[in-house]
């Protein structure tokens, strides 16, 4: 029996975020998308530059490339020379840095407001005037394969990662890995840079969204001085391929030269937009998150079968995958932990969860959405992932709303629906063998 | 322009100091406490004690066993964590503003009535060790500090691994814990910052209810010590069949109350702390041989040590050790002029309000002044102190704080025998092997690898 003596915590009813009114959006000519957070407790903006173009838009030959451009969006336009993006923005006090997904990529900019006329020129020119010097290119194929060797090859958890989710997809683009694999990253050329630019840096495929000190008028007519010239180009294709239903359990297995083994399982789970995302949200912490959860109290503090309990739900645009990774201690039988975990999780979806843990998943969800309202940076993010995910900024203000209608009963839906061992790939990274080296 | 905000500063008559700011963007509140000790105080318990003392404060406390606190912690969506660091131990809470009551009686719980269970602690313990094991399975990097660290400062606390090692770890009795409570905890030890949307009369009550009553520390506050200087070696921690070398180069540096801080923050933004640094150029930008190379200073109650790192592929070690080296003499030669200062300047200046942006931001910041009893004005006067700074100032402060390449102590972790005698021509060179249980060469025996 689980302990269920302590009194639940009612669920905080949380004031809807405020600020929603003071929201500005715009959608420009070209179709690119703006949208304005006004907020003054720091003199400071955080922008945000969303591009639909991820990993999940390459084909075999070209992965990577996604990524790549994300390196390349720093090295220089036909107007600015290599290296002046960075230069010209930090002498005005504004920083940068960027992230590619298997969805997205993201461009972020963190600056005093004063800055932010600067920075929209500065963006607007990379997204319409990109160079691609030769020399450039070929050293910032070094930069990123240095980038792979210390987040894979020289790191199991992302080695086993990209394994386990190359294995779990047959079809459907992400199967790969996002920084792409190695003879790819060396062999792209010249005219499919130009392609991908072309296609998804085109401002129809754009969300911009800025978040802190600023009129959020004055700043839609700034980004609207340097956007709009931009011309739209043809939507990109749709990402038509449909993953086919898995019949049956992968398994990836790397033997290696370590000390303590790594069990990763991936269940095949709904996509970003899927109507149960707060539940499965609100699964996912009550399987994982904090010394309390389900996961971490059977397997680290009880059978000591694992010393970390992590995991995350991919939220894409497609369907994509559900992970719970351990890391055990050494000696352990990865078999051994697998089969306690399977037990646990079959727990849930026979027994559903308690009141309290339901409570307890779903303050911490919204004790974790009032953090991220507490910066700029924080706001930028939800305004993009709202509109780019959900098709819709304003609904990132109904979340506590939506956390707060979620059901016990639904929660062990959602655990039956997706901790199915027959849609899921096991990844186990054990001591074993030699260490491969890293291809020359 | 960033200013300290208004704020409550009391001292308990038995030493304790209370902090309280509020801030109300958001229905959070956001707590540090600080204990002074840390694992510059361990001994004569083994490295590691202080580290698994913090660890064990939130398995039981009060009338609470190690579930019923994280459940209680967790079920009112907070956060409860405790890290050791060499000079503290430090204590951080987040909750909603309508749990202030009971994160205070968690936080009094804590400091005041650990219950310090031998069986957490033995678990507690062998954890440790383990994730100590995966990190070098995956992320050694996030060790090299330990190594440099060990042989920069050999003789001095700043030594010893904050968090232990395998070995010493495993030397570490419950006995060691307890005997780090009774001695480092007390309220003389204690700064307590609460910020964000609180209630200032309840909370000044119930600080005063639960810490006025807290006797003193029995254990002698650590002493500051002098940090030694070294010359230059290398050491060379053997990762078989890793796919590339990271590289730290470090020399003792300065501490926190440095007098001439602003230009010093100046010249390493320049030198190792911004994408256009001379470093990241030279490394990333130019030869595209690393995803990146930054430099820092860590500055305690006394010189902590000036740091660069980086990581390249095995086959390019030497060249970008080299290359780094050379960076540094440039720095030397050339200094910085007075353009490389104005955007230095506009870039510390633009990002600073970020990181003091939260509740939880101004906690630590303020904590953090009152442990080194920096004064406010390390805040409020630091934009006019980096607009006193010019060239002649910024070369006085490379010439005593920045070490010349001839002075530096290097660690390197990598797959040795593909490094082979790249190194020879950086200084004498001191061997061992990752897997190794300690942070220094010859500490254990030479059992096989696993």
């Amino acid at each position: 029996m689980r302990r269920t003596a302590l009194a639940p915590t009612p669920a905080f009813r949380a004031p809807a975020p405020a600020g929603r009114d003071g929201v500005h959006a715009q959608t420009l000519a070209n179709g690119m998308q703006v949208i304005v957070w006004p907020v003054h407790h720091i003199p400071n903006v955080a922008l945000n530059l969303w591009v639909r173009a991820g990993s999940r838009n390459e084909r075999p030959g070209i992965t990577g490339l996604a990524h790549f451009f994300e390196h390349m969006m720093f090295n220089g336009t036909r107007t600015r020379g290599p290296g002046e993006f960075d230069r010209l923005m930090e002498a005005r006090g504004g920083a940068n840095n960027a992230f590619t997904s298997d969805d997205v990529t993201v461009y972020e900019d963190w600056f005093p407001a004063s800055a932010l006329e600067l920075v929209l020129e500065l963006e607007a020119d990379r997204v319409a005037n990109l160079a691609f010097a030769s020399p450039l290119i070929e050293s910032e194929r070094g930069v990123v394969a240095s980038e792979r060797r210390l987040r894979v090859e020289d790191n199991n958890h992302g080695l086993l990662a990209e394994r386990v989710q190359a294995a779990a997809f047959t079809s459907h683009p992400y199967r790969f890995p996002t920084i792409g694999w190695p003879e790819d990253i060396r062999a792209w050329r010249l005219e499919d840079l130009q392609a991908f630019y072309t296609t998804y840096y085109a401002p129809n495929n754009l969300t911009l969204t800025l978040a802190g000190d600023l009129d959020p008028r004055a700043a839609v007519r700034l980004a609207r001085r340097y956007f709009e010239p931009i011309a739209a180009q043809a939507p990109p294709a749709p990402v038509r391929v449909r993953e086919p239903p898995q019949l049956g359990e992968r398994r990836v297995t790397i033997l290696r030269k370590v000390q303590t083994p790594l069990l990763q399982c991936a269940y095949k789970a709904p996509c970003a937009s899927d109507e149960r995302a707060s539940a499965i949200h609100l699964l996912m912490s009550v399987l994982m998150e904090g010394d309390a959860s389900r996961l971490h109290r059977a397997l680290v503090e009880e059978r000591r079968l694992a010393i970390e309990v992590g995991g995350h739900w991919q939220e894409g645009f497609d369907p994509g995958l559900l992970w719970l990774s351990l890391t055990l201690p050494q000696d352990t039988d990865p078999a051994h932990a697998l089969a306690t975990l399977d037990a646990q999780l079959a727990r849930v979806v026979d027994e559903g969860v308690t009141q309290a843990e339901l409570e307890r998943a779903r303050n911490l969800a919204i004790v974790g959405f009032w953090k991220r309202l507490a910066t700029i940076d924080g706001k930028a993010h939800l305004l993009g992932e709202y509109a780019v995910f959900h098709g819709c900024w304003s609904d990132l203000f109904e979340a506590p709303r939506r956390l707060t209608a979620v059901t016990r009963e639904q929660l062990r839906a959602v655990a039956e629906d997706i901790l199915a061992t027959s849609r899921r790939t096991v990844g186990i990274l054990a001591p074993g063998g030699r260490r491969t080296r890293a291809p020359r | 322009m960033v200013r300290v905000p208004e704020h409550e500063r009391l001292v308990l008559d038995n030493g304790a100091t209370l902090i309280l700011l509020p801030r109300r963007e958001v229905p959070l509140l956001a707590c540090q406490a600080l204990l002074r000790g840390g694992s510059v105080v361990d001994p004569p318990a083994p490295p590691g004690t202080a580290s698994l003392v913090a660890a064990l404060l939130e398995k039981g406390a009060g009338a609470r066993d190690a579930y019923a606190f994280a459940e209680t912690v967790e079920g009112a969506g907070g956060s409860f964590g405790a890290l050791a660091g060499p000079e503290a131990i430090a204590v951080r809470s987040q909750f909603l503003s309508r749990d202030q009551g009971l994160m205070l009686e968690l936080l009094s719980d804590t400091l005041r009535a650990p219950r310090l269970e031998e069986r957490e602690f033995e678990h507690l313990r062998e954890r440790q060790i383990e994730f100590i094991k995966a990190v070098k399975d995956s992320e050694p990097a996030e060790l090299i500090d330990a190594y440099g660290r060990a042989m920069l400062f050999a003789g001095h606390p700043y030594a010893r691994p904050v968090h232990g090692s395998e070995s010493s770890l495993a030397q570490v009795t419950h006995a060691h814990a307890r005997h780090y409570y009774r001695t480092h905890f007390g309220a003389d030890r204690l700064i307590l910052v609460l910020a964000g949307d609180l209630d200032i009369d309840r909370a000044e009550q119930a600080v005063r209810s639960a810490f006025a009553s807290w006797p003193r520390a029995v254990g002698r506050p650590p002493l500051a010590q002098p940090a030694p200087s070294t010359g230059r070696r290398v050491l060379l921690v053997d990762a078989p069949g890793a796919a590339q070398t990271h590289f730290w180069i470090g020399m003792s540096g300065v501490e926190r109350k440095y007098p001439r801080r602003a230009a010093l923050d100046l010249v390493n933004t320049l030198f190792g702390g911004r994408f256009t640094s001379l470093l990241n150029a030279e490394l990333r930008i130019k030869s595209g041989l690393s995803y990146g190379a930054r430099s820092s200073f860590v500055r305690g109650s006394v010189a902590g040590e000036f740091s660069i790192r980086s990581f390249v592929e095995t086959a390019s070690t030497a060249r970008a050790i080299r290359l780094a080296l050379q960076a540094l003499e440039r720095l030397h030669s050339e200094g910085v002029s007075a353009e490389m200062l104005a955007s230095a300047r506009a870039y510390t200046l633009g990002q600073y309000a970020l990181g003091l942006e939260t509740a939880a931001d101004w906690a630590a910041a303020l904590a953090d002044i009152e442990f080194f009893g920096l004064g406010t004005g390390y805040i409020d006067d630091y934009p006019a102190a980096l607009a006193e700074v010019d060239p002649r100032v910024a070369r006085e402060v490379i010439a005593e704080a920045f070490p010349t390449p001839d002075q530096v102590t290097l660690v390197v972790i990598g797959d040795a025998a593909r490094i082979g005698g790249q190194l020879a021509e950086f200084g004498p060179i001191v061997p061992m092997r990752l897997i190794d249980p300690d942070f220094v060469p010859g500490a254990a025996g030479d059992e096989a690898p696993p």
